[in-house]
């Protein structure tokens, strides 16, 4: 029972990563209209980041964080401003834009590499916080505490930005149809520019998250979010963080009982048909509308 | 003669591989000139690639019963697909075909009787250089027809616009349907193509790597004629080597700074039939113009 | 009277000291300089291991021109081309290496699969591969196709039996990668040793290679009870496992492969790997013959770093080649090459205290069992 428990926080503290991920990443396509083949390398770079302020500065463990996602935030808006921007006068679309991206991840991803000398890395134990906390029956490590509390925090910030002020009805009028929205006086530029950063920034954090939990700082790190971030946003529903959030936390729950109770094989295969069922049967997702005009 | 000799013995199977992305280029071209961006190529090669690897392994058929039974293969699989996919939302279909890529990788995984697993799948001959030129330049002749046929035609329009295709009496799911099936079965040709040029497939051979790279040689070419899969399919493959022989420790790099700056300034691709007739037309205007100028010289 | 073959071999032996010593009866090649193709792994999924390789397969280069091991006035050269292990790379650049009349042999692959599919080309091609870190048993094709890998075996069961013996555990749990056939058979062959010792097998967690998040795995593992951990997956889940098992509060025996010996693996995990026995063909600090020493001082003195096992493959597979080239006499030819390297039965000189060739495939019966020290060197295992 308490073993039950234990996998239970465990599968929704991997689960938290690929939502956080997902966050950065559904936002890019619902407000930019961009599916971004990049976005992983935005958190491998994040992780990157973070451990070399860690060993090259000995900063402490919440300003590696802040490295980290400051560092992926602004590599988000490098790579928009360098590669998406030229091509939104010339209305290339999805593809054009997906291959440009295509271009940037092989880019970053090389650069990531020699970057960490192709070694795979990490945190020095000391240089954060990372013991066994007993709550009731069952233990949890402070970095998985971490984490959980991370996505909350986000989710709710991301929402409320969106939902609630100026700007994210903003962003929110871009996404719905960017033309109109700048007739009707949205600065569409600077839409632009926080969108990119505040999904490079997400992103980063579950980069910077991730590779400490796993003591592995490697260059395909996002890589592996990547897979896993694009199905939660899928089946939680695009323009809803909210539907992220949980449906990457239901993921890794899925994914830690099929791997204990049903097989290893078949934990992939279970998230990819979840991913490919709700695409077919349901597209806007557990939590999104159904009206999505331009994706 | 000599030095091409040597330029062939090493290149030669540069030429090799850029002919077998082709395939894959163009089955990408197939769905994408009739306005459907999938990847659902990797899942027909994979047929295509596993059905001959066993027909020609465990059954002692010939190469080219081989390919045809793949070509089969691949426009069966097309045909579930389809029927499936059409159904979606262009941007949702994209979606899907993507986690079709990454099931199709677990599948294979998991089906060791066919696929060999992970230990991955012997494939015991191999295609000549000519038999596979011979067959790319039939499946390119099928496209060139398609082309300038009734059904180009009909795939040109809707990609441009569905709406208003379907008002002037086109069928877009037809249209779209036809698309998918011919992107099977050259999809599953490639698949066979690659299997036996390879000679050892695996399950990463047909995964998001081969998605990635049939995409970008499509775009990078040209995405509105049947020419530019072909030329970008060489392009692509013979990137790296070409780096590798100018800057080899940055070679990946420069690779994608090159598809960047190609989409940034050539998002149309290479070969652009809009540029030509622009092309043409801005010249015939000013041919118009000039022998309008000369009669009013003379007049 | 002094024949002219032997007065050369006297020159020989007085420039170049030990090296003349291995056999002054044989010819030498047509002095030259012959290219080395080598299909290196410096980016991609597994390059960390690839750059061990390629320095190990460099210095062998020196030493080999240093000593004129291959022969009076025979130079060798590398030709590298990096594949990110790749296959249709791979294939691309052995081609390229096959065009270039001055490319004698080459050497590859880190993964079998990438193996598999450079066999056919290098036999097509009659031109002498030697692989240096496919684990696949049954690779080798002679005479073109050979493998110096130490492949797993012996050791594994060595270090099982003396866990068994030592520890006396009662049972045991294991960790695997469910899609890696190389560790599947070192597992059930761990298994084995295990149950016939009357060790029950409390579980198995299967992982994936391309997994990073093992807390769910060690708290499953943990969960069985064990008295011992074995860990049998590739390079990046081990080290991720033993942190997880370790950080979960696991105190017991954990042992591990080979995978944990390199050195920047103990700059990731660090003090979690202490007393975590593995089996390994070669492990510098432990290393007692004067050729392992003197290539491991080479090998700091170049790369200011201690070589790992992968160094030591990389090494070995240009010194074969060299051997094999030596062996001929007037202007070789890659066919002849192939078949000078088939008909060596023991590659001299090497690093691990003997090293037979048995139908193209190394075989080293050796196993040093070893662990890391506090002090991150790596020890012999006692079995405290």
């Amino acid at each position: 029972m308490y073993l039950f428990v234990e996998q239970l926080v465990n599968g929704w503290a991997i689960g938290s990563l690929y939502a956080l991920f997902g966050i950065g990443f559904g936002l890019v396509f619902s407000t930019l209209g961009i599916l971004n083949a990049a976005h992983g390398t935005y958190a491998s770079w994040a992780a990157i980041i973070g451990y070399y302020a860690v060993v090259w500065y000995g900063v402490p463990f919440p300003v590696a964080i802040v490295c980290g996602v400051f560092g992926g935030g602004i590599i988000a808006i490098l790579v928009d401003q360098l590669g998406f921007q030229p091509l939104r006068s010339r209305r290339v679309g999805l593809l054009g834009a997906f291959i440009t991206s295509i271009g940037f991840w092989i880019i970053l991803d090389s650069l990531a590499g020699f970057a960490t000398g192709q070694q795979s890395l990490a945190f020095p134990a000391r240089s954060y916080p990372n013991a066994l906390v007993e709550i009731g029956l069952i233990k949890v490590s402070q970095i998985q505490l971490t984490i959980i509390a991370s996505l909350i925090v986000v989710t709710v910030g991301i929402h409320l930005l969106i939902q609630r002020s100026r700007i994210g009805a903003a962003m929110r009028a871009v996404g719905w149809n960017d033309l109109a929205a700048g007739l009707s006086g949205v600065n569409s530029r600077i839409v632009i520019l926080l969108t990119a950063f505040l999904a490079g920034a997400t992103s980063g954090l579950a980069g910077v998250l991730g590779g400490i939990a796993t003591n592995n700082v490697h260059f395909s790190l996002g890589e592996g979010l990547m897979l896993k971030g694009f199905a939660a946003v899928v089946v939680g529903g695009f323009n809803d963080v909210r539907g992220t959030a949980i449906a990457g936390i239901m993921l890794g729950i899925i994914e830690v009982f099929v791997a204990q109770y049903i097989s290893t094989a078949f934990r992939d295969g279970v998230t990819y048909t979840l991913l490919l069922g709700f695409l077919i049967l349901r597209p806007r997702g557990l939590f999104g509308s159904a009206s999505f005009v331009r994706a | 003669m000599e030095a091409f000799l040597d330029f062939w013995a090493a290149y030669g199977s540069t030429v090799t591989f850029s002919m077998v992305n082709a395939f894959f280029a163009l089955s990408t071209y197939a769905v994408l000139s009739a306005g459907v961006l999938s990847f659902t190529t990797v899942t027909f090669a994979a047929v295509g690639g596993f059905l001959a690897a066993n027909m020609v392994g465990n059954f002692g058929l010939s190469i080219y019963a081989a390919f045809f039974l793949s070509a089969v293969g691949g426009g069966l699989a097309s045909a579930i697909v389809a029927t499936l996919f059409l159904r979606l939302e262009s941007h949702w279909m994209a979606l899907a075909s993507l986690a079709l890529v990454l099931i199709t990788r677990v599948v294979v995984l998991n089906a060791p009787g066919l696929t060999g697993g992970v230990y991955g799948k012997v494939v015991p001959m191999s295609i000549s250089q000519l038999d596979l030129l011979i067959l790319l330049v039939v499946v390119t002749f099928i496209f060139y027809r398609l082309h300038n046929s009734w059904y180009g035609l009909t795939a040109r329009a809707v990609r441009e616009d569905a709406a208003v295709a379907s008002t002037i009496g086109i069928s877009p799911f037809r249209t779209q349907f036809i698309a998918f099936i011919v992107s099977g079965i050259v999809g599953g040709l490639g698949g066979a193509a690659m299997a036996f040029t390879l000679q050892f497939i695996s399950p990463e051979t047909y995964f998001v790597g081969m998605a990635f790279t049939m995409l970008a040689s499509t775009v990078l070419g040209g995405s509105f004629h049947w020419f530019g899969p072909i030329v970008g399919a060489l392009i692509f493959t013979a990137l790296p080597a070409t780096m590798q022989a100018v800057v080899p420790a940055i070679e990946d790099v420069a690779k994608g700074i090159a598809l960047v700056l190609i989409m940034v300034f050539l998002p149309r691709g290479l070969i652009d039939p809009r540029a030509v007739g622009l092309r043409r037309a801005a010249k015939l205007r000013e041919e118009r113009e000039k022998r309008a100028a000369g009669e009013n010289a003379n007049g | 009277m002094i024949s002219r073959l032997n007065f050369k071999a006297a020159a020989s032996a007085l420039a170049f000291g030990i090296a003349a010593m291995s056999g002054p009866a044989s010819a030498d090649p047509e002095p030259g300089e012959y290219k080395i193709g080598f299909i290196a792994e410096e980016t991609g999924p597994v390059a960390s291991a690839g750059l061990s390789f390629l320095h190990g397969a460099e210095l062998a280069i020196e030493h080999v021109n240093a000593e004129g091991f291959a022969g009076e006035g025979v130079t060798l050269r590398m030709e590298k081309k990096d594949s990110g292990s790749d296959a249709a790379r791979s294939v691309q650049a052995l081609t390229q290496f096959i065009a270039d009349r001055n490319v004698i042999a080459a050497a590859c692959c880190i993964l079998s699969p990438v193996a598999g599919a450079m066999e056919p080309v290098a036999t097509n091609a009659k031109i002498p591969l030697v692989l240096y870190g496919a684990t696949r048993p049954g690779l080798p094709k002679l005479p073109y196709v050979t493998s110096i890998v130490v492949l797993p075996g012996p050791q594994e069961v060595k270090m099982t039996q003396m866990l068994a013996e030592k520890l006396q555990p009662k049972t045991v749990t294991y960790f695997v990668n469910a899609d890696n056939d190389g560790f599947q058979g070192r597992f059930k062959a761990a298994q084995e040793v295990m149950e016939k010792a009357g060790i029950e097998t409390g579980g198995v967690v299967n992982i994936l290679s391309n997994d990073t998040d093992f807390t769910a795995g060690a708290t499953q593992a943990i969960g069985t009870n064990p008295d011992l951990i074995m860990v049998w997956t590739t390079q990046t889940p081990a080290g991720g496992i033993i942190a997880a098992l370790r950080n979960r509060g696991y105190t017991g025996p954990i042992s591990a492969s080979d995978v944990i010996a390199p050195a920047p693996m103990w700059d990731r995990i660090g003090e979690a790997l202490v007393g975590v026995p593995f089996p390994v063909s070669f492990a510098a600090e432990i290393a007692e013959t004067d050729e392992a020493k003197a290539f491991a001082e080479a090998y700091q003195a170049k790369y200011n770093a201690v070589p790992d096992n992968y160094a030591s493959q990389g090494y070995t597979a240009i010194r074969y080649i060299a051997q094999g080239l030596k062996s001929l006499d007037g202007k070789p030819t890659r066919e002849a090459l192939a078949q000078a390297m088939a008909a060596i039965t023991d590659i001299e000189p090497n690093v691990y205290g003997g090293l037979p060739m048995r139908d193209g495939q190394a075989d080293v019966q050796k196993a040093l069992i070893a662990a890391w020290t506090k002090e991150g060197k790596i020890a012999a295992w006692e079995g405290n």
